[in-house]
């Protein structure tokens, strides 16, 4: 909200700097975002001088030699001047040495071309009085000599832009702002005086004009004042009217339009002037819109209305949108001399809503919305019609017209002070509670023993409650002054989330394999999902709302994001090939989509710097061992759950060179190996893409177990190496299963096979095509003694027999 | 038999030089030792010596097995230093980059969020996690924000579709799910869950609709933190903020306090700091943090009694935090992941 300096100097004293006053206000809990000055600046050293006499420069055709009469105090100096626009006698201001131009020009005693120059005479422009750099400028009505050149020009003003918080409407008008700088600074606050309007006995009637206001909505109107001015005559508003409204952006329209936004900026009343032609059968009625109603607003829009909105009609048709703008079929124009004056408190949730509904805030319905004072309609009414009769003429008819009743707003808090220091948990005497709520216009009126009963002013529709009251003791004590003090840390026997925890371990490992972490958007394009893979496509994760079509989707994973990452640093040739990121990803499984924590990583063949040594470059087991580490750090093992392998192009991996677990009831899903070679393609990125991701639900992370320590035997193990021929497509694993399952029914627990490893995978030559070969090593080991060859001879003999006999499994010689 | 003895070990000493390798050292030393060696040889004709003369002759044959020994020795020393040396190959140049990736980075959001949260715990605040989609009702209702307040509006928050339905989001009764416009939701759902003492902080992911520009972004990063116990006061709120941006910020750091509002905090303020070390902002006050005394409102939605319990809320953006410490004058740095600015963060 705008606020003018000098529009506030009408009811309070500020002799302050506009920077101290914007410091005041900021602690007061209005924000000051920008304040913009007009006319002159602060200046030092720039003082009335005049013009004694001219000689003209012995070497140059263009500069004056002139004698300068500066008052008492400094006396005659001589300045050079360029100028050409003044005469002997003229007051000019003057720039001495030590002065400090705006621009950051400084005076001193200089030469100019052979001639001292004791300082400058000055043009508007160089000392920030307006635009006018032609020539000095000539001070009106001789100012005394000497005389400091800003309390001659004092024509000044400077604007506030501040932030008014939606508790503080009382606070949206010049009267507002100027009534908490009046508590601040301690000082009289003086309001328009109304009194030298007619009696309401004295007033002619107005009934010819206008009959009648009335209210079908009580509850989205609860007031409603009409006031009859006739025989104005519309013109434009006296100029420092004009100029104040100018100052904080408004257009000046005409007299009586400009009452009613200046009341407006002044009161916070939001006001409106009829035509009183244009209301048919001179009666309002504040009633219910008709659905699908139509009204051309004030700015030339035609508004389609329904049944939820108020508005001010006559007998035929809608006069106004209540609350929100007027209507151009009554606006007053230049041949208006009858006007009818609204003034009204309507419902803010209603009008907040009609202004929603309609797309169209005005500074009517902005201080509606947040609620107005309803006890200050009459203040406001009286200071519009006064102002009306100052500057349009006219004479104000009788009765007003009132419907509705004034809300009850009387408030009363009760207040300990004991409990104002608890809360505030420093001293803060009686006296000074007193002082901070006295100077905000609050009463007093019982008082026990420090326990007190708080009398409201109407206008504080926000304070309902002891603990409002404590913000208000503060504001005025100052919340700059609260002090601080030591610090008390509860212990509450809690650990870091294990989403956090496990965020860490997963990040910190990733950092030490030379990945560099990223942060991408969590919202990404449709296409972008659409083409990622068969089953993404198809999950419901976009918007309701989105901002922009790249924009309209959750991420599934957060690979796209990291894939983009690579692209850019590929095109700007950063030399970066392996990046990581932490987050959150969504999932639709079984119909319903789930918030999962993710971590992924890839890595681009291509990319890095040539270097001088080659390194092994990453493969689909770097990949595995990664996600798995990563699984880990989630309290999962990977190994547990079945591995499946990419076997078509319908998703991001490459075929056959990639693999997924995915397994929705323990809530995990792992995928690595190398990228869609096609897709990554697509995506305009070269080189192969090594990559792999892992997701878990978040309550399926859980902070980690203490471990239990496990005894092992302190006896010699025994190995067996095993062959077995089996079909190409069978896993790796899936025959180590079925091994280790065998080798428990043979051991009978009278020892046990340790361990089980694959040490060769060998397919071609002497294999049956479509077969391959599979060795593994088997440890045998017991707990209590050391094995016999001879038992664990028998085992493996079982073992073998087994295989042969129950399993599609051959063993080779 | 001396001059035989003489001469095998010469002819050692004379052909060592040559064993270059483990092949021709086990023929030269079979040469000299070996069944048939020039050493055996001597030492088989130990029998055609008279007996008197065999002690001297038992002593010279010794003495000429150690000298050969010795030769042995030498040679196979030189071996191994020589299959060394060609293991290790040439002496390394040290002055050669390291052909391994660059060294791996956090993100700087990622550190400064850690920390936050490490200050934090210094104090007694653990890190508390929600999810980043939520329902109006964790989100606005809460926290006491009105219902047609415009922070709800279709302009200002991201909404997902009527007929969403999150597996692992829990919604109040049948309110709409959104995307979290600050981590307040968090203290919400920790609050439910437990009872005072609660010391937390939230850090986490946000969005709002806001156009993306040098300081606004689609998502943003937020951290809160919430304390709830008995007779906790303005002056305590202060304490920890003061103690907070001076372990942040460097000694000397100050802060202040301006009045604001918040629907979910009574008292409300915003935080200034100023601080010597960051010469850039100069002397003037900076705005930094929001926070305030829990609104009994909001205790009232979680159960808590209000005449028992008091405590307080702060929030701040990681984001700006970050472009403070490090200087950084464009939010968008953040999410290009450009390596050369992740990478001064290493």
């Amino acid at each position: 909200m705008k606020i003018s300096l000098n529009w506030l100097k009408r009811y309070i004293d500020l002799p302050e700097s506009p920077k101290e006053i914007a410091d005041s206000l900021t602690l007061l809990g209005f924000e000051v975002d920008d304040m913009e000055s007009t006319g002159l600046p602060q200046l030092e050293n720039v003082i009335v001088g005049e013009v004694l006499d001219r000689q003209q420069h012995p070497d140059a055709d263009k500069l004056g030699v002139c004698r300068v009469a500066l008052g008492d105090a400094i006396g005659e100096k001589t300045i050079v001047c360029g100028a050409s626009n003044y005469k002997v006698g003229d007051r000019v201001p003057v720039a001495i040495p030590g002065a400090v131009l705006p621009g950051g020009f400084k005076i001193k005693r200089s030469k100019l071309r052979g001639v001292e120059s004791d300082g400058m005479m000055c043009s508007g422009k160089e000392i920030g009085a307006g635009e006018d750099a032609a020539g000095l400028l000539i001070l009106e009505g001789r100012p005394e000599l000497g005389t400091p050149i800003n309390a001659v020009l004092t024509e000044s003003d400077t604007v506030f832009n501040l932030e008014v918080t939606p508790n503080r409407p009382d606070c949206l008008s010049h009267l507002g702002i100027a009534r908490e700088l009046a508590a601040w600074y301690q000082r009289e606050l003086s309001y328009p005086a109304v009194d030298n309007l007619p009696a309401p006995g004295d007033r002619p009637s107005g009934e010819k004009i206008f009959k009648s206001a009335s209210v079908e909505c009580e509850e989205d109107c609860p007031l409603y004042r009409a006031t009859v001015i006739k025989g104005v005559k519309i013109g434009p508003s006296p100029a420092w009217m004009q100029d104040l409204l100018s100052s904080i952006g408004l257009r000046p329209i005409n007299n009586v339009v400009d009452v009613t936004n200046y009341v407006l900026h002044e009161c916070g009343n939001p006001l409106h002037a009829f035509d009183a032609r244009d209301i048919n059968g001179s009666k309002i009625t504040v009633r219910n819109a008709r659905e699908c109603e139509k009204v051309v607003t004030l700015d030339d829009e035609e508004r389609t209305l329904s049944s939820r909105m108020v508005v001010i009609a006559d007998d035929e048709r809608a006069l106004a949108v209540a609350g929100v703008m007027g209507g151009q079929n009554s606006e007053v124009k230049e041949d208006t001399t009858d006007i009818v004056l609204e003034v009204a408190y309507f419902n803010p949730t209603t009008i907040r809503w009609v202004s929603k509904t309609l797309g169209l805030s005005s500074d009517s319905s902005y201080r509606f919305e947040r609620g107005v004072d309803p006890s200050s309609l009459r203040f406001a009414t009286d200071r519009a019609v006064q102002l009306i009769l100052e500057t349009a003429g006219g004479t104000v008819c009788g009765p007003e017209q009132v419907a509705g009743s004034e809300p009850m707003v009387e408030k009363e808090i009760e207040l300990s002070t004991d409990w104002v220091r608890a809360k505030a948990g420093f001293e803060i005497s009686d006296e000074e509670i007193r002082d901070s709520l006295e100077r905000l216009d609050m009463v007093i009126s019982e008082e026990n023993d420090g326990d007190w009963l708080v009398n409201i002013p109407s206008y504080r529709g926000d304070l309902d409650r002891p603990i409002d009251l404590l913000e208000e003791v503060l504001r005025i004590y100052g919340t700059d002054k609260i002090p601080s003090g030591a610090v008390v840390a509860t212990a509450t026997g809690e650990n870091d989330n294990p989403i956090t925890e496990f965020s860490r371990r997963a990040a910190n490992y990733l950092v030490g394999q030379h990945f560099n972490e990223v942060v991408n958007y969590t919202l990404r394009s449709e296409g972008e999902q659409q083409n990622w893979s068969e089953s993404v496509s198809r999950m419901a994760l976009g918007l309701k709302n989105p901002i922009s079509e790249d924009q309209t989707q959750l991420r599934h994973s957060l690979l796209p994001g990291i894939l983009e990452s690579l692209r850019l640093n590929r095109s700007r040739k950063t030399g970066a090939t392996r990046f990581f990121e932490l987050g959150r990803v969504f999932r639709e499984v079984n119909g319903k989509v789930v918030e999962m924590i993710s971590v992924a990583f890839a890595e681009c063949s291509l990319g890095r710097p040539r270097s001088w040594k080659l390194r092994e470059a990453d493969d689909f087991f770097t990949a595995k061992n990664r996600a798995t580490l990563l699984a880990g750090f989630a309290g999962i093992d990977i190994g547990r759950f079945k591995v499946s392998q990419i076997v078509d192009d319908s998703t991001a991996w490459q075929k056959g060179q990639a693999a997924v677990i995915d397994d929705p009831r323990a809530g995990i899903l792992a995928e690595f190996g190398l990228m869609n070679l096609e897709r990554i393609k697509a995506l305009d990125i070269e080189g192969d893409m090594v990559a792999g991701s892992f997701s878990i639900l978040p309550e399926r992370l859980k902070a980690a177990k203490r471990v239990q320590f496990q005894p092992f035997s302190l006896f010699p193990p025994t190995a067996k190496d095993l062959a077995l021929v089996v079909d190409q497509s069978e896993l790796a694993n899936d025959v180590v299963r079925s091994i280790e399952k065998i080798a428990q029914k043979a051991t009978q627990g009278a020892f046990a096979m340790e361990s089980i490893y694959v040490f060769d995978i060998y397919e071609g030559e002497g294999l049956p095509a479509g077969k391959k070969s599979v060795a593994v090593s088997m440890v045998f080991r017991s707990s209590e003694r050391t094995l016999k060859d001879k038992e664990v001879n028998t085992a493996f003999e079982k073992i073998q027999n087994v295989i042969r006999e129950k399993t599609a499994f051959e063993i080779r010689d | 038999m001396e001059e035989e003895l003489k001469q095998i070990v010469d002819a050692a000493n004379a052909n060592v030089g040559a064993v270059s390798n483990r092949a021709a050292f086990e023929a030269f030393k079979a040469g000299i030792t070996g069944p048939n060696g020039s050493l055996t040889k001597v030492m088989k004709s130990m029998g055609q010596v008279a007996k008197e003369d065999r002690p001297t002759f038992g002593k010279r044959i010794n003495e000429a097995k150690q000298q050969v020994q010795a030769i042995y020795n030498s040679a196979l020393e030189a071996i191994e230093a020589a299959e060394i040396a060609e293991r290790l190959g040439p002496p390394i140049d040290p002055s050669l980059p390291s052909p391994d990736s660059e060294p791996g980075s956090l993100h700087p959001l990622t550190q400064v969020r850690e920390e936050i949260s490490r200050i934090f715990k210094q104090i007694g605040f653990t890190v508390a996690e929600g999810t980043e989609v939520e329902t109006e009702y964790y989100c606005f209702d809460a926290l006491n924000t009105p219902k047609d307040h415009p922070a709800r509006d279709l302009q200002d928050t991201f909404y997902l579709p009527d007929d969403a339905d999150f597996g692992n989001v829990s919604k109040k009764s049948d309110e709409r799910y959104l995307l979290r416009t600050h981590t307040s939701s968090v203290q919400i759902r920790t609050m439910l869950k437990g009872e005072p003492p609660i010391r937390i902080i939230s850090p986490g992911r946000c969005f709002r609709r806001d156009t993306v520009d040098a300081t606004h972004s689609a998502n943003f990063h937020q951290v809160e933190g919430l304390y709830v116990d008995k007779n906790v006061t303005v002056r305590d709120l202060k304490a920890i903020l003061d103690y907070f941006f001076e372990q942040l910020l460097g000694k000397g750091t100050t802060t202040r306090f301006r009045p604001h509002f918040f629907p979910y905090t009574e008292p409300s303020f915003e935080v200034d700091f100023s601080s010597s070390h960051l010469a850039k902002l100069g002397s003037d006050w900076v705005e930094i943090a929001g926070c305030g005394m829990v609104e009994p409102e909001v205790f009232a939605s979680v159960g808590y009694d209000p005449e028992v319990y008091s405590g307080f809320a702060f929030g701040m953006g990681i984001e700006r935090i970050a472009m403070i410490i490090y200087g950084i004058d464009d939010i968008r740095y953040f999410y290009q992941n450009d390596h050369r600015f992740l990478k001064q963060f290493a």
